[in-house]
């Protein structure tokens, strides 16, 4: 009697624990959320045909993209479609898609993946659909041919995803500083200023001399601007480290160790709370940064004295993200449909008037609202125009899969030599360290 | 009389110098969170000045309105008060029994069965994440909250605490007397124990439901809707890309902390309840 | 009373029918893992690609990393330095919750547990202000009254470990302290009575009476605490970054880092082998010693 009441007794408890956990999941027609475009349907066929059947598709985004508005109306004129959007934390977004892309389930039919993120893919090309088999070479001629090339593969036969923002490099400058050293201080001038590295050196001591104040609160930026004019980077299209075979990486660290030890860049790091206070505070003379960089600017200083000018010598990129279609989506050409959309011209000159989105297609710096685009905070000038005219002097570069891996190292390296440590040691140490983690992967 | 004088002075500097660490201990413990309070009632640009204020400012309402418009609060806390209560309730029931098991019980094995448990704690859990996912997407039990909870109701820790207690806090002797009254092993653990264990009830019930309130992980790798999130997952969307909006961000967690502090202060009073009724004492 | 046998056995039948939940749990949903986190250190594999099996490569990969022996020299700094106080720590404040010469007691109980509910965001960002690189950062300013030049504590070498180790101890002080306060009701007050009209101190009294009869709840913490600093890694990441430098590298931290940047988990997964074993040697040590807390002391 007691060993059947017992066990009774204990199922009932444990089944009463799971019971509790089966009566609250089994939830995925559950009820909305706040947003009114996050609307759950349940998956109401598997094939497309051209018959257009009812297709849902889910689309992680993150960010603040406005992407929402841009989706009500490609629902409306697609009535078959239905889009869910989630967005997420961006780092949140990227491990996701990892995790589902390695257990090989729950990817989404359409995700945007930023371009940092997309070397990791780069040997997984059979983790996505091959937008070219969707028609995506049509539309090459949409987009700046660097932007086209890092979505492809090395050879050109694969294509991940299409490109829908860029953050092209520019050189935000403090017009007070630069009136403060006796310099001129219009775009105009400031470009004629500093045309070369030597030049913008050249007025880093000047500006220093006069004022006191660094060129630039950190050495992080200077390296990036430098390493992104490059036209080789850490790899070959083979893979193979060249990073010690040519120069212009060494070259890259040696400026900027050069101004460190000048005294010419501090050293507040990036997204700190004094990173963010010194934009308000004109303690520094230039800012080299993307087109999103604006929206960080406005936040933290006031009208009137920032202004913008190109960076000497070229420009470079930093972020900017594609539409990709996971090879799990079964969806593809409906997806596709809705990925060749969302980045044509004319979504992408909404999303910039919108929310600030630099475009990655060239038709849109011809649009005359954008050509027209002038922002008071940056002094009435027309801000658009200097980051198209960035855009385009990007060159397009070989990445590779273990990138990120190299670039930190090295920025590891160039935040211990602005701590005082000594720049050829560090160097060396970087490049060891490179070497022992991409050996293991 | 001198004696008693001095007794009494000695007590009045012990009180005052208990008192004394425990403000400087609780001032401590309280800043941070205070400061998250201060950020949460301040704007961005604010937050972002150096130094930046020590004191609460005017958007409490202001920041609290735009976390309202960014996620779901309300329906993600509601997710996550069933899923740590259901978490917190299992492993009370099931840490218990087993505790008491390998507390009081005598079975073959025992000790080697208890060394297995304890080295399941030892296993850095980090790299199980995507094992882990993979056996979810097999049950199909990817957005349920069953690929959160059950997972959650393995609890070496509890299992331990509760042996523990139980082996410190029961004396044998009662058992034993509750044997020869013919209880069953489950009467006796109902009955007996777990009135007497409260206090390690309390204590386990409020680490467990802290824990699997503040996971984030975990519910982020499996909890994919929205509709599906717990609290914490759903303040990760608040995060834009890189320009974070401080004092939203820092009033969504501290609105997200409010009832951890409700629930603690329940348990609390658990707690001490179960000291009033009396510990059973030799 | 001599148990029959058949008692023994249905005891038993009982004590295996408690136990089983977690064994079956951990059946389906730990062991897996678990076993794929160590098969897999003897492969390379990048999350996506084939995994291709490599042997002892992994090991020799992590052996001859200078960063490696970094991870476990940081985990056991900062473990040592973030953890130890709190159990002594801990008891105290345990005891001054506990006595009744003090009221308001539950006001500092759930001060003194706040940090740990505490969003660890919160934490971070607060503790990344107080240890701002720059002057006048709050710490050096403080500093600076002294005479010290500032410190770049999130860069050099011992104010990195330094300040992890002040926020783990911070945030899990109050954790171990109710922990200690539970197991602190079962010592009968009227061993406190006794000592006190005997004249004893408070002092004495923590040490002859709280501490022996606390033994058990100090074994627990002890082994729990060890476990817990030796798999430190959320106050890494959150006050280093992803990019988790050498400085403050924890073990937890080093193969996440491998895992998850770099994907080479057939050497996260060399890391976890290396670090459960580590764990197990010390969690074995730690326990052998407080055994011995207690042994010649016991008051009864």
């Amino acid at each position: 009697m007691n060993m059947s009441k017992l066990l009774k007794v204990f199922l009932v408890g444990l089944l009463s624990v799971l019971l509790m956990t089966a009566c609250g999941g089994e939830d995925d027609t559950s009820t909305d959320d706040t947003s009114s475009d996050d609307t759950t349907t349940e998956d109401t066929s598997d094939d497309t045909t051209d018959e257009k059947e009812d297709v849902t598709l889910t689309f992680w985004e993150f960010g603040n993209t406005g992407y929402d508005v841009l989706i009500e109306e490609y629902m409306e004129a697609n009535p078959h479609v239905t889009v869910e959007l989630q967005n997420m934390d961006q780092n949140d977004l990227h491990d996701n898609l990892f995790t589902s892309l390695s257990a090989g389930s729950g990817a989404p039919d359409v995700t945007m993946v930023e371009v940092n993120q997309l070397e990791r893919y780069r040997d997984a090309q059979d983790r996505f659909h091959n937008l070219k088999d969707y028609g995506a070479d049509d539309v090459e001629g949409n987009f700046l041919d660097w932007v086209w090339k890092t979505g492809e593969n090395a050879d050109g036969s694969f294509m991940f995803g299409l490109p829908t923002d860029i953050g092209p490099t520019v050189m935000y400058y403090r017009t007070d500083v630069f009136e403060e050293a006796g310099l001129e201080s219009s775009p105009e001038a400031v470009g004629e200023m500093i045309q070369t590295w030597e030049d913008f050196e050249a007025v880093a001591q000047e500006i220093y001399a006069e004022t006191g104040k660094q060129m630039t609160d950190g050495a992080e930026l200077i390296f990036n601007a430098r390493r992104d004019q490059a036209p080789q980077h850490f790899f070959n299209t083979d893979d193979e480290l060249i990073v010690e075979e040519h120069d212009y990486i060494r070259n890259a660290y040696d400026y900027t160790v050069s101004l460190i030890e000048q005294d010419l860049v501090g050293d507040i790091q990036l997204w700190t709370p004094e990173w963010f206070a010194g934009m308000g505070e004109g303690s520094y003379a230039t800012l080299l940064g993307p087109a999103w960089m604006q929206g960080v600017i406005k936040d933290n200083a006031e009208p009137g004295v920032w202004s913008i000018t190109t960076l000497p010598e070229g420009a470079g990129n930093w972020g900017g993200s594609y539409l990709t279609v996971p090879a799990e989506s079964e969806h593809p050409e409906e997806a596709y449909a809705f990925v060749e959309w969302m980045t044509a011209p004319e979504q992408q000159l909404k999303s910039f008037l919108d929310y600030g989105l630099f475009p990655s297609a060239p038709a849109v710096y011809e649009d005359p609202e954008f050509l027209d685009y002038t922002d008071e905070f940056f002094g009435g000038i027309k801000t658009a125009q200097v980051f198209s005219e960035a855009a385009e002097a990007v060159v397009p570069v070989y990445k590779g899969k273990g990138y990120y891996t190299v670039n930190d190292v090295l920025q590891e390296a160039v935040s211990n030599v602005n701590a005082g440590a000594d720049p050829d040691e560090e160097w060396n140490a970087a490049i060891e360290q490179a070497k022992s983690a991409l050996a293991r992967q | 009389m001198n004696n008693k004088e001095n007794h009494t002075k000695n007590r009045r500097i012990q009180k005052a110098f208990v008192y004394l660490f425990l403000i400087f201990g609780s001032l401590l413990s309280l800043f941070p969170f205070y400061w998250m309070f201060t950020m949460a009632t301040r704007t961005n640009r604010e937050i972002n000045s150096f130094p930046p204020p020590f004191t609460p400012g005017a958007d409490l309402v202001n920041n609290f309105k735009n976390v309202l418009a960014n996620m779901d609060f309300f329906g993600s806390m509601a997710n996550s008060l069933f899923v740590s209560t259901s978490i917190t309730v299992g492993v009370l029931f099931l840490c218990s029994l087993a505790g008491y098991a390998f507390a009081k019980l005598e079975f073959k094995g025992k000790k080697t069965l208890f060394s297995v448990i304890l080295i399941t704690m030892m296993i850095p859990p980090q790299l199980g994440l995507i094992p882990q996912y993979y056996i979810m997407t097999q049950l199909e039990w990817i957005n349920t909250f069953q690929a959160v909870i059950v997972p959650g109701l393995i609890n070496a820790f509890g299992i331990f605490w509760m042996r523990q207690y139980i082996q410190d806090a029961v004396p044998d002797e009662l058992i034993e007397a509750a044997k020869m009254d013919g209880c069953s092993t489950f009467r006796i653990y109902w009955n007996i124990v777990a009135p007497t264990v409260l206090p390690a009830f309390a204590t386990l019930g409020i680490i467990v439901f802290m824990q699997a309130w503040n996971d984030f992980l975990w519910p982020l790798t499996v909890l994919r809707e929205p509709s599906m999130h717990t609290l914490q997952v759903a303040l990760r969307t608040l995060n834009d890309a890189r320009q974070m909006d401080y004092g939203m961000i820092m009033s969504g967690t501290f609105w997200a902390t409010v009832p951890l502090i409700v629930i603690f202060l329940m348990f609390n009073k658990l707690f001490i309840q179960s000291l009033s009724e009396g510990a059973v004492k030799s | 009373m001599e148990k029959s046998l058949k008692d023994k056995n249905k005891t038993a039948r009982t004590a295996y029918l408690f136990i089983s939940p977690f064994f079956l749990l951990y059946a389906v949903f730990g062991l897996f893992p678990m076993l794929f986190s160590f098969y897999l250190a003897f492969f390379k594999w990048n999350g996506l690609s084939e995994m291709t099996f490599v042997g002892m490569e992994n090991f020799n990969f992590i052996f001859t990393d200078p960063i490696f022996y970094e991870a476990i020299k940081n985990t056991f700094i900062i473990g040592l330095l973030g953890t130890a106080p709190q159990i002594i720590v801990g008891i105290l404040l345990a005891f001054a919750l506990n006595s009744t010469l003090i009221k308001f007691r539950n006001t500092f109980r759930t001060m003194i547990f706040l940090p740990y509910v505490t969003s660890i965001v919160a934490v971070a960002i607060i503790f990344g202000v107080i240890f701002s690189n720059q002057e006048a950062g709050f710490i050096n300013y403080i500093l600076s009254f002294f005479d010290i030049e500032p410190i770049n504590w999130n860069i050099q070498n011992w104010p990195v470990k330094i300040t992890i180790s002040i926020m783990v101890f911070w945030r899990w002080v109050g954790y171990n302290t109710i922990i200690f306060l539970a197991g602190m009701q079962s010592i009968p007050n009227a061993l406190y009575e006794a000592a006190k009209i005997d004249g004893a101190t408070v002092w004495q009294q923590i040490r002859l009476i709280t501490i022996p009869m606390l033994k058990p709840t100090i074994t627990f913490v002890v082994f729990t605490a060890t476990i817990g600093a030796l798999q430190l890694f959320t106050e890494p990441l959150v006050f280093l970054g992803r990019n988790l430098r050498q400085e403050g590298i924890t073990m937890v931290a080093y193969l996440w880092k491998d895992a998850f940047v770099y994907n080479a988990f057939g050497s996260a997964s060399a890391a976890a082998i290396v670090l459960f074993f580590i764990i197990i040697i010390f969690t074995g040590i730690n326990l052998l010693l407080t055994n011995r807390i207690g042994r010649t002391k016991k008051v009864r």
